[in-house]
């Protein structure tokens, strides 16, 4: 492990200077030793690693630089950024999902105008429309931040089982209701569907495209709360009564084990699970019956990713698709060298090399934000052999479908901050919790998140 | 001037520079103290009558937060979960730790090896433990549905013993008191190695049998430990976090209530911070009745 980072990191340090060289000699270095804070949702110890390796790699072609990476929980980050906020030592950079980018630019503690620096710099067309749509501030002037990377989200499921039971693909409501019935067998230890039940961001990612396909919505064109509305009510409903075909009690993406044993027929994932479908040695590092005899179920299968298919689109009054722009951004600083320092890091995760080190860490789960790295060579070649494994164009459809998105926050193309605030507080996975786990009812669990939302909006 | 000047000057006497000398010599530890807890306490207390806003201007709102939060009925909700909690972890870890003390202290082989064992919960880091705990209590691959759903069919159907808000609670007090009775154990155990084993034989030439040594002899004397034990578990459980919330986040004890209130969602940082004033008083009120009653200081 440590002989390959330093194989990266060197073969790196080779190439870079050529790149950021190539890409313009316009950088000016800032005066006298700065160190700023970034912080990550990649919290798992293997990503961190590969960050770290950038890191290494740019602090050693600028050594007044340095940068200490911290990694947040992305369910607690919401939190950290308040808090920070409000003690005046918030990091110079942070990378989050675009929602929450957005919740923190509504707040006002965002450097939107170094971020559209950077976006101009690099070129508009270069991006994903989609993608920096999302991020685009409500004056339309500028960028909350930087789209980076993204997945593309859906329900994986069992083709094998379903062609065996001769059930249609669940690419409706009735559908997969219908599929989550029918293998929905706990005598023997197999559930139908896994759907986020936790009060976790996980559980509004499941909920969205249901919710998108009934026409529901939170804020109508004007910008008025509609949240309280019939077409909702039914999909609470209805994913209440999904639910109910879940594995025992509240639930999170973490459960997606149990499909990799063979013990659930459907699960709501990103494109992050190509990864672990592909690969038996990272499936059987989860907890498997290979790992323990002696419970009841199925080894892994290294025949699943065949059998495994995805329907990206739910569709019952309308279609939704779901999925989500991960991005870098930049917290207001006292001190403006910061600033500079971290957006000149920024650029430089832009450029060919580092960018595709980055992406390399999930290929599949993390696609890029700039057109001419899609389709790169080098990019297309994943250590993984992912792209190998599905097929490079297969992977494109994947990756065009980012240009796409819908979410509660856009609609008829305007931006509702207000929704991502909501999102970033996690209101609809609470409400969700509890309806399906404490039995509450429908109507007072709407009730109560229509308050908590009017509370945010106002 | 430095202190040695102030101790120099002619006008004082040997008393007055020994006290110049001693308050010279607790002063950093006066500082500390009063900078890290008297201060944040105090700030608590003043916040709790504010509506905070974290980007700065507090606004004076007098009780507000204090009669929102009574009147609130998940407060009622959040302080029955944490006297439910207090008085069964309480009950369980002393009893556990008697039980347990009171076998360590006969004669057996390995007994050494044992007593160090026993003390194995309490000295493991709480976030490993409760990740054997999720394990073990996995609704589809723990352990535990493994051995009472399909070994003995003692249920009906697989279920999630930490997760479903019904039984979460009675997991985390589980988990409270095989974390904690190791500390009940060891300090009865000492206090039992210290009492006079001519009492026992006494006690024997009198004809008293098991139940009455134990009533007459062991109890009394061990009656100040327990008591101080109960006591300190009381103090901890009361504003006990990390342990339930790492383990099952719907256990709303009133610490982990009041963290929800004041750094999650919707942020009430001056309703958190009269939560917290109200739950040291309701601690302090009941440690002061429980001084007198129980320890008769």
């Amino acid at each position: 492990m440590k002989k390959a980072i330093l194989i990266i990191l060197a073969s790196l340090l080779i190439l870079l200077p050529l790149s950021v060289f190539a890409g313009g000699a316009e950088e000016v270095q800032e005066a006298g030793p700065v160190s700023f804070d970034f912080w990550t949702t990649e919290t798992q110890s293997d990503r961190m690693a590969t960050i770290q390796v950038l890191i290494d790699t740019y602090t050693t072609l600028y050594p007044d630089v340095s940068i200490n990476l911290v990694a947040v929980d992305e369910n607690d980050l919401a939190t950290h950024v308040q808090t920070a906020s409000a003690a005046g030592t918030l990091p110079a950079m942070f990378e989050a999902p675009a929602e929450t980018a957005v919740a923190f630019g509504v707040e006002g503690i965002l450097d939107t105008a170094a971020v559209t620096d950077i976006v101009n710099g690099i070129g508009k067309d270069k991006f994903y429309q989609g993608a920096l749509k999302v991020l685009e501030t409500s004056a339309k002037d500028g960028y909350y931040a930087l789209p980076y990377h993204g997945w593309v989200q859906g329900l994986w499921y069992r083709a094998d089982w379903f062609e065996e039971a001769g059930l249609e693909p669940p690419a409706t409501w009735e559908a997969t209701l219908k599929a989550a019935k029918y293998f929905y067998k706990p005598d023997e230890n197999q559930y139908g569907i896994l759907v986020g039940t936790k009060p976790e961001g996980y559980a509004e990612q499941c909920f969205t495209p249901i919710a998108m396909a009934n026409n529901a919505a939170l804020f109508d064109k004007d910008g008025k709360l509609v949240f309280n509305s019939p077409e909702m009510k039914e999909a609470v409903e209805y994913y209440a009564e999904l639910a109910k075909y879940n594995p025992p009690g509240p639930q999170t993406w973490r459960a997606r084990d149990y499909y990799l044993q063979g013990k659930l027929a459907m699960f709501y994932y990103s494109t992050y699970i190509m990864d672990d479908l592909a690969l038996q040695e990272v499936a059987a590092g989860s907890l498997t019956s290979e790992n323990f005899e002696n419970l009841k179920g199925s080894g892994f299968d290294p025949e699943l990713v065949d059998k495994t298919k995805l329907a990206p689109i739910m569709t019952n009054k309308a279609s939704a698709g779901y999925g989500t722009v991960v991005a870098f951004g930049l917290f207001n600083q006292d001190d403006s060298a910061k600033t500079a320092a971290a957006k000149n890091f920024i650029k430089y995760l832009y450029t060919q090399n580092a960018y595709i080190t980055f992406l390399h860490m999930a290929p599949g789960g993390m696609n890029p934000m700039l057109k001419e790295i899609s389709t790169n060579a080098r990019f297309q070649n994943d250590p993984k052999g992912i792209f190998k494994h599905y097929g490079a164009e297969k992977m494109g459809e994947i990756i065009q479908g980012l240009d796409s998105i819908e979410t509660f926050s856009i609609v008829d193309g305007n931006r509702m901050e207000a929704a991502s605030v909501i999102t970033a507080q996690q209101i609809i996975p609470q409400m969700l919790y509890k309806v399906t786990q404490e039995g509450m009812d429908v109507d007072k669990a709407m009730a109560w998140a229509e308050g908590e939302m009017e509370k945010l909006v106002k | 001037m430095n202190l040695a000047g102030i101790l120099n000057q002619n006008n004082l006497n040997r008393q007055q520079r020994e006290s110049v000398l001693g308050w010279a010599l607790i002063l950093p530890a006066v500082l500390i103290i009063l900078s890290l807890i008297l201060y944040p306490i105090i700030y608590n207390i003043y916040l709790s009558f504010f509506d905070v806003n974290l980007e700065g201007g507090n606004t004076y709102i007098g009780l507000d937060n204090y009669s929102n939060v009574v009147f609130d009925s998940v407060f009622w909700n959040s302080v029955y979960t944490t006297i439910l909690y207090v008085l069964f972890t309480t009950i369980g870890t002393t009893l556990l730790g008697l039980i347990v003390a009171l076998a360590m202290n006969k004669e057996f082989p390995l007994r050494g090896l044992v007593r160090s064992l026993i003390l194995l919960p309490y000295v493991a880091p709480v976030i490993s433990v409760v990740f054997a705990w999720k394990f073990i209590f996995d609704p589809v691959n723990g352990i535990f549905m493994d051995i009472t759903y399909e070994k003995l069919g003692m249920f009906s159907e697989r279920f999630n013993m930490i997760g479903t808000p019904e039984y979460a609670v009675w997991v985390a007090i589980l988990f409270s008191i095989w974390k904690g009775f190791p500390f009940a154990y060891l300090m009865i155990l000492s206090r039992l190695q210290a009492i006079d084993a001519t009492l026992y034989e006494a006690a024997e030439i009198d004809g008293a049998n098991r139940w009455e040594k134990f009533k007459s002899i062991t109890f009394p004397e061990v009656y100040f430990v327990v008591g101080a034990i109960v006591l300190l578990r009381i103090i901890w459980n009361f504003n006990k976090f990390e342990d339930i919330y790492l383990l099952t986040r719907n256990v709303k004890v009133l610490a982990v209530y009041t963290y929800f209130k004041a750094f999650t969602g919707y942020m009430e940082m001056g309703q958190g911070a009269s939560l917290a004033v109200i739950q040291f008083l309701l601690l302090i009120g009941f440690i002061l009745f429980y001084v007198k009653r129980v320890l008769k200081w």
